[in-house]
């Protein structure tokens, strides 16, 4: 064939992780898709370099915002590797606060995925019950935080606030409200028809594939790798909380899923513990302004997968080199390589599969047909997607 | 398997190209090794299945001493391999003059993206990386002028100077 | 369209053309370099809590569709052109909310290489929302503001053409 189709799929600037907003390009041969790059660099802000030119303190505000969604285990990530250089550790009470959050975080990032996992396949319903429910902890994170998103919880040392009688029965009223409500969804989707047609069976990576290309988070449990640093290398308070591992054989869309579905149940769980054995005692201990000279590695497990920090500091104020590798980094590589094969209409579902951030409808997608070039929505191949289903 | 003896064994399926080792953390090992022994000896970890890649990191060193350089200036590249709580790095380093690398995609493909990273914020060369487009700057960045150097510094100043203030590194 | 300026047809038609306008103004959300914090919290406007859609606000997708163009984040040179060109695409007259303090000032990203300014340096701006991110009500609050403004017709509406390569 001549005039190679080709459709490039920029999903439009948009992931918020440092640098994921992916521009896809998608090589299709009548609906299967034939090849898959990846562009990114549209959110691409210079944060490492940035990180450079700043002081720790500063550093955390900023790393905090390479991603709304994931924020806190950003800057954990940071302040933990800033803390191992310093020699200090923060107190335990503030190491479960920051668990905590962490946990929170966790739910409303899962609960943000499912809603958006939804809206691509056209489940609108699904979509606004798990962002309504979304709220619920919403409203948690505010009232402790202050912020419903960059909730700003750390500090290098400790922890900005306390979590108060009053945070606490309130956090154990909306988790039992949310627990309920998740078991629902878990029935939804391992239950319904319509939904089942579009996961099951569908973007299925192999363990071994899972392996060989690095998937990371929810994405390499749900083809069976047995990898989460919460348990791997525990941080924080984990050690005291431990998590238990939530995997699944299937390796399907519908595993991941259901991996990310149970492991709220996971979270709601260890959030009950924490609070019910609360340390008592400091939030902060004493941090030099200057970091010693040296370098760290700091792991932890973000919402969507393992994130790597390699933290340098050269004893001044400010750090010589910061690298941030994010979970979606890893998992677009595995992405492009999964898409292989698969409909063009499956695209969509499959991409927030991997749970890139992906806010919602607004994405653009160039189409390149042939040598006639048009414009199309992510929208639009959301729609064309949902329409190819319902015809059949 | 614990971290130690997870460290263990890693140093000794690397000793045969290991220049050093160190250990700044407990759960770390560092492992310099050449330019030339980079492919055997990642192929040698995962060969023996150990860990995972997890993350390439460059680093800049620009060159020291003022006045003469007692030091070329060169970037070190940092291959991290995770094992549970164990992280090995292989560390590599190459002079700005012949700032090339071999790929190690042939071992493990999901590099690429690191590589096309590499590439481009300090301009390394990685030979024989399957994509070389651009991945993260924009389609009108400045040739030669790489982000992540030290020598880099911003666009401040008039771009034109900025470029050569980038490529004389 | 037929009628000159000023004609009495020409001007029932703008009535009811504002009227459609004001009463159910279509958007479009961008995001030219944002952590997402901002996005999240725009997704969350629409979904049952805030609902904006209660306004007649719809969020859709494409920009020939458009009358409201929401812009978040700083604007990272890679998406300058494609903002540039969702702008254009977009039918007079067309009004843009800058949200969050990334899209007004540079935020915390401000300084950064790969940054090429705010969003009032590339494009023209009615409405700011301040807030890293705003709140879903002070989004709201911002749209209402710029729908009340087009009702009293004293739009803080900057229709004006982009000035060819201005800003860089
Ligand atoms: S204003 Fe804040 S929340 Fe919004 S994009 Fe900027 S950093 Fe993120």
């Amino acid at each position: 064939m001549e005039a190679q189709r080709k459709f490039i799929v920029p999903i439009g600037p948009q992931h918020p992780a440092l640098k994921e907003p992916g521009h896809f390009q998608f090589s299709v041969e009548g609906e299967i898709v034939t090849g898959a790059t990846v562009r990114l660099g549209y959110v691409h802000r210079g944060i490492e370099k940035g990180a450079e030119a700043r002081n720790w303190t500063q550093n955390l505000y900023l790393f905090e915002r390479i991603c709304g969604i994931c924020s806190h285990v950003h800057a954990t990530a940071l302040a933990l590797g800033a803390e191992r250089l310093a020699g200090v550790e923060a107190p335990p009470r503030a190491q479960a606060i920051r668990t905590l959050m962490s946990e929170l975080e966790r739910i409303h990032s899962h609960m943000l995925w499912l809603g958006v996992a939804a809206h691509e396949g056209g489940f609108e319903t699904l979509f606004m019950y798990s962002w309504r429910d979304r709220e619920i902890v919403m409203d948690l994170l505010e009232s402790l935080s202050g912020n419903r998103v960059n909730y700003s919880v750390n500090l290098i040392g400790g922890v900005k606030f306390d979590v108060t009688e009053k945070h606490h029965d309130e956090i154990l009223k909306g988790i039992e409200i949310l627990e309920e409500r998740t078991k629902h969804y878990l029935k939804v989707v391992t239950t319904d028809r319509t939904f089942l047609a579009r996961t099951r069976g569908v973007g299925l990576m192999t363990l071994q594939q899972a392996e060989l290309f690095g998937a990371v988070g929810p994405t390499a449990r749900a083809s069976g790798v047995a990898r989460d640093v919460r348990i791997d290398a525990p941080y924080e308070a984990y050690p005291q909380f431990p998590v238990r591992l939530v995997t699944d054989d299937g390796g399907d869309l519908l595993a991941r899923f259901k991996v990310r579905t149970r492991e709220l149940f996971e979270s709601y769980r260890l959030i009950r513990e924490i609070l019910n054995h609360m340390p008592p005692g400091e939030l902060t201990t004493r941090v030099p302004r200057r970091i010693p000279a040296g370098e760290t590695i700091s792991r932890v497990e973000a919402p969507r997968g393992e994130l790597f920090y390699f933290i340098k500091s050269n004893g001044s104020e400010k750090p010589e080199r910061i690298k941030v590798r994010t979970p979606s980094l890893c998992n677009w590589a595995s992405v492009t390589q999964v898409a292989i094969g698969h409909k063009l209409a499956d695209m969509p579902m499959i991409l927030s599969g991997i749970d890139p951030c992906f806010s919602c409808n607004d994405r653009m997608v160039t189409i390149n047909r042939g040598s006639s070039s048009q414009v199309w929505t992510w929208e639009e191949l959301r729609r064309y997607g949902i329409e190819y289903y319902r015809q059949r | 398997m614990d971290t130690s003896t997870a460290l263990e064994k890693a140093a000794a399926i690397l000793q045969p190209w290991a220049l050093a080792t160190a250990t700044p953390e407990p759960n770390r090992l560092d492992v310099v090794i050449e330019r030339g022994s980079l492919i055997p000896a990642v192929k040698a970890l995962v060969k023996a299945r150990w860990g995972f890649f997890s993350a390439l990191t460059g680093l800049d060193q620009p060159p020291s001493g003022d006045g003469e350089p007692v030091r070329e200036g060169c970037v070190e590249v940092l291959y991290h391999f995770c094992s549970a709580a164990a992280v090995v790095t292989l560390r590599v380093s190459v002079p700005y003059s012949d700032a090339k690398i071999d790929s190690i995609c042939e071992v493990i493909p999901s590099a690429t993206l690191y590589e096309r990273e590499l590439i481009e914020m300090f301009g390394v060369e990685c030979t024989g990386t399957p994509n070389t487009e651009r991945l993260l700057l924009s389609d009108d960045w400045p040739e030669g002028v790489y982000p992540l150097r030290k020598s880099f510094t911003g666009f401040q100043q008039a771009e034109g100077q900025e470029a050569n203030h980038g490529s004389a590194a | 369209m037929d009628g000159q300026a000023g004609s009495p047809w020409q001007q029932a038609l703008d009535k009811v053309r504002d009227w459609a306008r004001i009463n159910s103004p279509w958007a479009i959300h961008y995001n030219s370099g944002s952590c997402n914090g901002c996005d999240i919290e725009i997704m969350a406007t629409l979904t049952p809590r805030y609902d904006l859609e209660r306004f007649g606000v719809k969020l859709q997708g494409s920009p020939r569709h458009a009358d409201i163009l929401i812009v978040t984040g700083p604007v990272t040179r890679l998406s300058r052109e494609r903002l540039l060109r969702i702008y254009d695409q977009m039918p007079n007259p067309k009004f843009v909310i800058a949200c969050g303090s990334c899209g007004l000032s540079g935020g915390a990203f401000r300084g950064c290489y790969n940054i090429v300014g705010d969003i009032s340096e590339v494009i023209p701006v009615s409405v700011y929302i301040p807030g890293c991110p705003p709140r879903p009500e002070a989004i709201i609050y911002g749209v209402v503001q710029l729908l009340e403004s087009l009702k009293r017709r004293n739009a803080p509406a900057v229709n004006l053409p982009r000035q060819e390569g201005a800003p860089a």
